[in-house]
């Protein structure tokens, strides 16, 4: 609220400056679509570059890969100045996107992580790109985005973004201390190996997992049981079915017997890398935007790391992850042609192969992976490519406008049962799923 | 003419800036906030959905909402409650001069002037149940660990410690600023008279003193109602809602899930419980606070 205030009133006194510097004769649409409107008609008249915001999610090498795209572009031509700016995580940037799009002065492209396409879209949020894709379809090949990872690109069959930075959940293996645990150093195939691996860790004193309660990988736990979190029509939650409640239980059998531990807060994510980069926990849930990183870490503190697919329990399965590139409504139809190429240039080919090896990112494109460089890259770090692999038993996310409050409302059913000996997992979904149901079937 | 005109008009002209910015800060948005808790709204699509009443009375039978009400409730009693008697005790002892003094003065003030941010970083890894400094501590004496903010039974009160610790500074400051106002005149004349040490302080130093108590007491209460930043993050409301607060309830509701109206509707609540809570307070205390 107040956030928004402040910026329509910066606004405020942005138009009235311009009124003051004798823009005259100029009857300008509102004050809040001013700023935008200048930039448009100085790009126009002048010849000069049209300027666009480009808005992003988190830092360290993540950010590197994103700067460097954006410097690239801007160097690559001399109509369209990107001017790329931090948002903070996915849940911040969202929640700025939103404020931002409320008082008019939206990005025109942004990050948006996959599951809140369908929020954003459904609310009037997102340009659809369908237009720009046909005209352009031989520059850029949609079909060769690998198929796996267009799931959530389309809101009720429109297209409203392309994948950029895109992932799945791996596990993150520390093969030193297996090793020194007696252990096979090539990790636990299925839920039970976990769980004796667990109890193996334990006895030297070590945690088998640092995990916080997260619906990301809730969500991969349910696919490994080979069930799904809502319905096929999207309007109500199977959260109580064998199939999800099985995690859970799985969740709350190694927590009570201490073999996992479970961070808390805004900092359970990091808690989990930093108890894995500090040899505290011999494995970890991440994504595989986490490769790069592991590698320097595992460097830096001496020990060898592996990853591989997430355990499986009747069979292997994950979500995707990450974020696609998405253009805000709103635009006028030179931002709109300067947001389009500014998206297709960061998904190129090119582009994709960059951040993969940069960050870890999956390679978005088929002919990437069919490059010299990204297959000698996995020759020489087969860590990149187990999410690649992994992508066979993937599905895309939940897209359903209720979604977040019903994550949250999952997450603490399960914090519950975890943490109270009284209630069971059955009933703690039970309660959930019943919630889940009227906030999705409105 | 002119002149006098000027005259009467200059104070008004004078405040006008300071006017505006509350007016446009503080008055508009409260008022644009209510009128916004009558909507079903999202922020973003062109049309709201007016919905009456509907947001209030799906926020009253929410059960979820009076387990934050409740939680906000005992966070700001023990954190008003704690920070001041504490503070209180503090000021006394370290009323008076000298270089050691000086030096634990400005020794717990230090926590005032550190961000909210990075001290909640610091005490989530304080606090981490298994490397956490404080466990290790707290198994030197032989007690067992405590699981912190990993437990709703411990959640809370953890919070309330980190706050406490926080505001003992600025209070004890203030309240040291009140002491030192008070004149020692009467101070000798209670000695002359024999009064005992507890009588002097309950008899006279509380109620010299009382003007600061009553101040500091509304400004704690006041900005424990509205605490976010360690649940933001240090524990994001969790875990099960335990540490879930109205200010944090608003803003996961506004910007997480996209209901404006709703969140809005939360936010009149808890203009209200603090209205009421001031008027309260200033009813109950100005009646035994020392005016001079």
């Amino acid at each position: 609220m107040k956030r928004r205030k402040r910026r329509s009133f910066l606004t405020l006194m942005l138009g009235m400056a311009m009124m003051l510097s004798a823009c005259g004769g100029e009857s300008g649409g509102g004050a809040a679509t001013n700023a935008s409107a200048v930039s448009a008609n100085t790009g126009n008249a002048s010849g000069e570059k049209i300027q666009i915001k480009y808005w992003y999610a988190f830092g360290e090498k993540i950010e590197e890969a994103k700067q460097e795209l954006v410097k690239r572009f801007n160097e690559s031509q001399d109509k369209i100045e990107v001017v790329a700016e931090y948002q903070g995580n996915y849940d911040d940037l969202h929640a700025k996107v939103q404020a931002a799009f409320a008082a008019g002065d939206a990005p025109a492209v942004t990050d948006l992580e996959i599951a809140s396409t369908g929020t954003f879209a459904r609310y009037g949020m997102l340009q659809e790109l369908a237009p720009f894709a046909e005209k352009d379809k031989d520059q850029l090949k949609i079909d060769d985005f690998n198929p796996g990872l267009m799931g959530n690109a389309y809101v009720d069959g429109k297209l409203y973004g392309l994948p950029f930075m895109r992932s799945t959940p791996i596990m993150y293996m520390n093969v030193s201390l297996l090793e020194k645990a007696g252990l096979d150093p090539a990790g636990p195939k299925t839920w039970a190996e976990f769980e004796e691996y667990g109890r193996v860790l334990k006895e030297k004193g070590i945690t088998a997992m640092t995990m916080p309660v997260d619906i990301w990988f809730y969500e991969g736990l349910v696919a490994q049981s080979g069930g799904q979190v809502l319905a096929e029509d999207g309007k109500s939650g199977l959260f109580n079915t064998p199939e999800a409640v099985e995690p859970v239980e799985f969740w709350k059998k190694l927590a009570s017997e201490g073999l996992i531990k479970i961070p808390v807060g805004d900092e359970a994510g990091a808690t989990a890398d930093k108890d894995w980069a500090n040899q505290t926990s011999a494995f970890k849930f991440g994504s595989t935007a986490g490769v790069a990183g592991a590698i320097d870490i595992s460097k830096g503190n001496n020990f060898e790391f592996d990853t591989a697919f997430m355990p499986a329990n009747k069979s292997y399965g994950v979500p995707t992850g990450g974020c696609q590139l998405v253009m805000t409504s709103k635009l006028s139809e030179e931002e709109q042609a300067a947001a389009w190429e500014f998206i297709k240039f960061m998904t190129t080919t090119e582009s994709t192969i960059y951040q993969s090896k940069h960050v870890g990112y999956l390679p978005t494109r088929l002919s990437a992976l069919e490059t010299e460089e990204m297959q000698s890259l996995y020759k020489e770090y087969p860590q990149y490519k187990v999410a690649v692999d992994q992508l066979e038993y993937a599905r895309p996310r939940p897209m359903e406008t209720a979604y977040p409050e019903v994550a949250k409302l999952v997450k603490s059913a399960i914090e519950k049962t975890l943490l109270d000996p009284k209630v069971t997992p059955q009933q703690a979904m039970d309660e959930a799923n019943e919630k889940a149901n009227a906030l999705l079937s409105k | 003419m002119t002149s006098r005109l000027w005259e009467k008009l200059k104070p008004y002209g004078m405040i006008s800036p300071s006017l505006a910015v509350f007016g446009i800060f503080f008055i508009y948005p409260i008022f644009y906030m209510i009128y916004l808790s009558f909507f079903d709204w999202n922020f973003v699509s062109p049309t709201k959905n007016y919905v009456g009443l509907q947001n209030f009375t799906d926020l009253l039978s929410d059960k979820e909402f009076m387990q934050v009400l409740l939680n906000t409730t005992i966070y700001t009693f023990a954190t008003v409650s704690l920070t001041l008697s504490i503070s209180l005790a503090i000021a006394l002892w370290l009323n008076r001069s000298g270089l050691f003094y000086g030096f634990v003065q400005g020794a717990i003030f230090s926590p005032h002037i550190i961000s909210l941010v990075s001290i909640s970083l610091l005490w989530s890894w304080l606090m981490d149940p298994e490397y956490g400094l404080l466990n290790w501590v707290i198994g030197l004496f032989g007690l067992s660990p405590l699981q912190w903010l990993s437990h709703p039974d411990t959640s809370l009160m953890s919070l309330i410690l980190v706050a406490v610790w926080k505001g003992i500074g600025f209070n004890t400051l203030v309240f040291i600023a009140g002491l030192q106002s008070i004149p020692p005149s009467i101070y000798e004349a209670a000695a002359l008279d024999r009064s005992k040490r507890w009588r002097t302080f309950r008899k006279l130093t509380l109620p010299m003193l009382s003007p600061t108590l009553f101040f500091l007491a509304i400004m704690s209460m006041i900005g424990s109602f509205q605490v976010f930043e360690t649940i933001a993050i240090m524990t994001q409301g969790g875990p099960v809602n335990s540490t879930n607060t109205l200010v944090y309830y608003i803003y996961e509701y506004g910007f997480r899930f996209f209901k404006i109206g709703y969140a809005s509707a939360a936010g009149v609540m808890l203009l209200i419980i603090v209205g009421v809570l001031t008027i309260i307070y200033f009813r109950m205390l100005s009646k035994r606070v020392h005016y001079r």
